[in-house]
C-alpha cells in the first residue's frame, strides 16, 4: 500500500533492500498490530539509512504494512529524486537539524494520512444517553413542556433501539386562549392534563453530513428518523363542570414517529433537535352534564375516545458510552 | 438476596459507564506537514458570494388560533461575503379559518355579557384578525456550510443560516367599538336589540380595519443547493407581536377590570407569531467560484 515508495526502487539497491527486509522483521516483533489500510507516511522512513528499521515515535505508526511484505522489503528503501513523498517531506519536520547558518531548523511529520476518511464516530455497540427538555408545538389551548431522558443502544452505527421516558406533570400550563374562548363565545374546549410517558423506540439515520464553519473547523451531524410505541399516563382537566367532576389519571397505549438532528461536539458528545408526534387515543371529558345523574362518574367521561396528537419540539444533548471506540479495518 | 442483585446491578452498570467494560483508543486524525493551516475545505463551490438570490417560496404559519395564512412570495438578497447576505423577504397572504373557528361559528353562543365579544357566532369568521401579507428587510448569516448524504447515496451541497430582521405585518382586524357605541346599542336594555346593533360592528361598513404592524423577525433554515444556480430551502421564522385575533373584547379597564365594554388596541395580546417556509432559490451569475487553497 505503500504506493510512492516503490517509484524510488531501483535494482542496483537489491542488497539495501535485503537489510530493509531484516529491519522491517525486528519492527513487526515490535511493533503492535496496523491496520491494513492505514496509509502512514513517516518522514524517518524515507531519510532512515536503508538497512535501518523504520523508527518513528510510536512504534505502531511508524511498522510497514503487512502489503509491504510484497514488495520484497520495499518500504525502508529511502526515497530517490523523484519521490514526490519525499520532497513533500524533506524539509518539513519538526525534528530539530542543523540548516547552512547553523540555525535548528524544524521538522514536520505526517504521521496519518487516510485514502478515505473515517467516520468521525462510530456508534455502534455504544449506549447512548441523551436528557432533553420539549414542548408541545402543535396545541394552542395547554402546553405540555416536558423533561426527558432515553438510553439508546446502536445495534449498527445507523439502527439503535432504545427507551425514552417523559415527565409532564406539574409544569404543564393552560393557555390564555382556552380562558379566552371561553369568555367569550361560552365555548368551552375540553383539555387534558398529562403525567408521564414511556416508549421503546427504534432510531435510523438515513442521512449524515458535515458542517465547516468559515473554512476553519468541521461539524459532523445527521439526521434520524425515530419512531416507536408506549405507554403515555393522563387525565381530562374538569372544564365543563369542574365543581363537581374529578378525574384520575390513566394509562394509554401510544405511538410516535419523529425526525431530529443531532451534531456531534466531541466523539462521545452531541446536541441535538428533534419533531416528533406522540399519537393515541384520549379519553375527554363529556361535554354534555346528566342533570339526573351529575354525581355519577361513568357519564364524566366523553364515551367516544378522540385520536391525539401531541406533537413536540425537544433540544437536548447526548452522551455516548464508552466515550472511546475502535476503527476496525477489512483485512 | 434482593439488596445483593441490586448492588450487583449497581456495580456492572457503573463499570460499564466508567469505560472499564472493553474500549480502546480512538486515534485522532493529525493533518501536518504540508497540509498543516491549510483550508478545512479546498475546490468548495461558493455559492453566495457576490451573488444575487432570488427565492419563490411558501410560508405557512402554524399554532393559528382563528385564520391560518399561506403566504406565496418571494425573497431577494445579495451576498457580499460567503457567510452574509443582505435582502427582503415578503409575501401576500392566503387565509383559511381554522377548527376552532368553525366551532364558534357552530356552537358559539351569546349572551348580555359576550354580546360585544360575539354579536353573532354565524359571523365570527367576520371579526377575526387575519395576516394579509408580510414584508421584511433582513441580514442573513450563514456560519455553517457543508453537505449531506442521503442513503449513503445522495450527496448535496448545503448551509445552515440564520437572519434576523424588521418584519412589517399588513394585518386587518376588527375595527374599533367605542364605548359609546356600546352604550348605544345596550341603551334598551334587550338582548335582541343589542344584537343587530353590535353585528354591524362585525360585518357592517368600516367593520374592519387595516394596519401595519412592525415586529422583530428571526429564525434560521437550511439550504441544499441542488444545481450550481438552484436551492431548496426550508426556514422557520418568528414574527412576534401584539394583534386582537379573535375581535373579542379581552382588556379591562387600567385597573384590569373586565370587560370594558369597547373594542380597541388594549385587546391586542402578544403573540409569538412563527412559521415554516419552503423556497426554491436562484442565484445570479449562474456559475459559482471555486475556492482555492489561496
Amino acid at each position: 500500500m505503500n504506493l510512492s515508495f516503490r517509484h524510488g526502487v531501483e535494482i542496483s539497491r537489491l542488497a539495501r533492500s535485503r537489510s530493509a527486509s531484516l529491519g522491517f522483521l525486528l519492527s513487526l516483533a515490535i511493533a503492535s498490530s496496523v491496520d491494513a489500510q492505514d496509509m502512514s507516511f513517516d518522514v524517518d522512513e524515507a531519510e532512515s539509512a536503508p538497512a535501518k528499521p523504520a523508527k518513528g515515535k510510536k512504534g505502531k505508526e511508524s511498522a510497514p504494512k503487512s502489503d509491504d511484505t510484497e514488495e520484497g522489503g520495499e518500504a525502508s528503501v529511502p526515497a530517490s529524486g523523484g519521490d514526490v513523498l519525499s520532497e513533500l517531506t524533506a524539509d518539513k519536520g519538526k525534528e530539530e537539524t542543523a540548516t547552512d547558518s547553523g540555525l535548528p531548523r524544524e521538522k514536520e511529520v505526517i504521521e496519518k494520512i487516510y485514502a478515505v476518511q473515517r467516520m468521525y464516530v462510530l456508534r455502534n455497540g455504544r449506549f447512548e444517553l441523551a436528557p432533553s427538555v420539549s414542548q408541545t408545538f402543535n396545541d394552542q389551548y395547554v402546553s405540555h413542556p416536558a423533561l426527558g431522558a432515553a438510553l439508546n443502544y446502536w445495534i449498527t452505527n445507523v439502527l439503535a433501539v432504545g427507551v425514552n421516558l417523559l415527565w409532564y406533570q406539574g409544569i404543564e400550563s393552560e393557555s390564555k386562549l382556552n380562558f379566552s374562548i371561553r369568555r367569550s363565545t361560552r365555548l368551552a374546549v375540553p383539555i387534558t392534563e398529562y403525567q408521564l410517558g414511556a416508549h421503546l423506540n427504534f432510531m435510523y439515520v438515513p442521512i449524515y453530513g458535515k458542517f465547516e464553519m468559515f473554512n476553519d473547523a468541521i461539524f459532523q451531524w445527521d439526521a434520524y428518523l425515530v419512531g416507536g410505541v408506549g405507554m403515555l399516563r393522563t387525565r381530562p382537566v374538569a372544564v365543563i363542570d369542574p365543581a363537581v367532576r374529578t378525574f384520575n389519571f390513566d394509562w394509554h397505549v401510544s405511538f410516535n414517529v419523529g425526525i431530529g438532528l443531532r451534531v456531534f461536539v466531541t466523539k462521545w458528545l452531541s446536541i441535538f433537535g428533534e419533531l416528533r408526534d406522540y399519537i393515541y387515543m384520549e379519553k375527554l371529558e363529556n361535554l354534555q352534564v346528566s342533570l339526573t345523574a351529575r354525581g355519577n362518574e361513568s357519564t364524566w367521561i366523553d364515551p367516544n375516545s378522540k385520536l391525539t396528537n401531541n406533537v413536540t419540539v425537544a433540544l437536548g444533548f447526548s452522551m455516548f458510552f464508552p466515550f472511546t471506540f475502535d476503527y476496525s479495518y477489512p483485512k | 438476596m434482593k439488596r445483593f442483585a441490586l448492588t450487583l446491578t449497581t456495580i456492572a452498570a457503573a463499570l460499564a459507564l466508567g469505560g472499564v467494560l472493553p474500549t480502546a483508543q480512538a486515534q485522532e486524525v493529525e493533518v501536518q506537514g504540508p497540509l498543516a493551516g491549510a483550508p478545512a475545505v479546498v475546490g468548495l463551490r461558493i455559492y453566495r458570494q457576490l451573488r444575487f438570490q432570488v427565492q419563490l417560496h411558501v410560508a405557512m404559519t402554524l399554532q393559528d388560533e382563528f385564520s391560518r395564512s399561506f403566504i406565496p412570495g418571494g425573497q431577494l438578497m445579495f451576498h457580499p461575503t460567503d457567510w452574509l447576505g443582505i435582502g427582503i423577504w415578503g409575501g401576500f397572504a392566503l387565509n383559511i379559518d381554522t377548527a376552532l373557528t368553525d366551532q364558534v361559528v357552530d356552537k358559539g353562543q351569546t349572551n348580555s355579557v359576550n354580546v360585544l365579544s360575539l354579536p353573532n357566532a354565524q359571523l365570527f369568521s367576520e371579526q377575526i384578525g387575519r395576516i394579509k401579507w408580510i414584508a421584511a428587510p433582513q441580514v442573513s448569516f450563514i456560519p455553517l456550510r457543508g453537505k449531506l448524504g442521503i442513503f449513503e447515496k445522495l450527496f448535496v451541497d448545503t448551509d445552515f443560516y440564520l437572519f434576523g430582521g424588521v418584519g412589517f405585518v399588513g394585518l386587518e382586524e376588527r375595527a374599533d367599538v367605542t364605548s359609546s357605541k356600546y352604550v348605544s346599542c345596550t341603551a334598551s336594555g334587550s338582548l335582541s336589540q343589542a344584537i343587530p346593533c353590535f353585528t354591524d360592528t362585525v360585518n357592517g361598513e368600516g367593520s374592519r380595519a387595516t394596519r401595519v404592524a412592525i415586529a422583530p423577525t428571526f429564525g434560521a433554515g437550511l439550504s441544499l443547493y441542488l444545481a450550481d444556480f438552484v436551492s431548496m430551502s426550508i426556514e422557520w421564522r418568528a414574527l412576534p407581536f401584539s394583534w386582537n385575533t379573535s375581535g373579542t373584547d379581552e382588556s379591562g379597564s387600567d385597573r384590569g377590570d373586565f370587560p370594558d365594554k369597547q373594542i380597541n388596541s388594549s385587546d391586542r395580546l402578544s403573540h409569538f407569531n412563527h412559521m415554516l417556509t419552503l423556497g426554491f432559490g436562484f442565484y445570479f451569475p449562474t456559475q459559482p467560484r471555486i475556492s482555492s487553497v489561496d
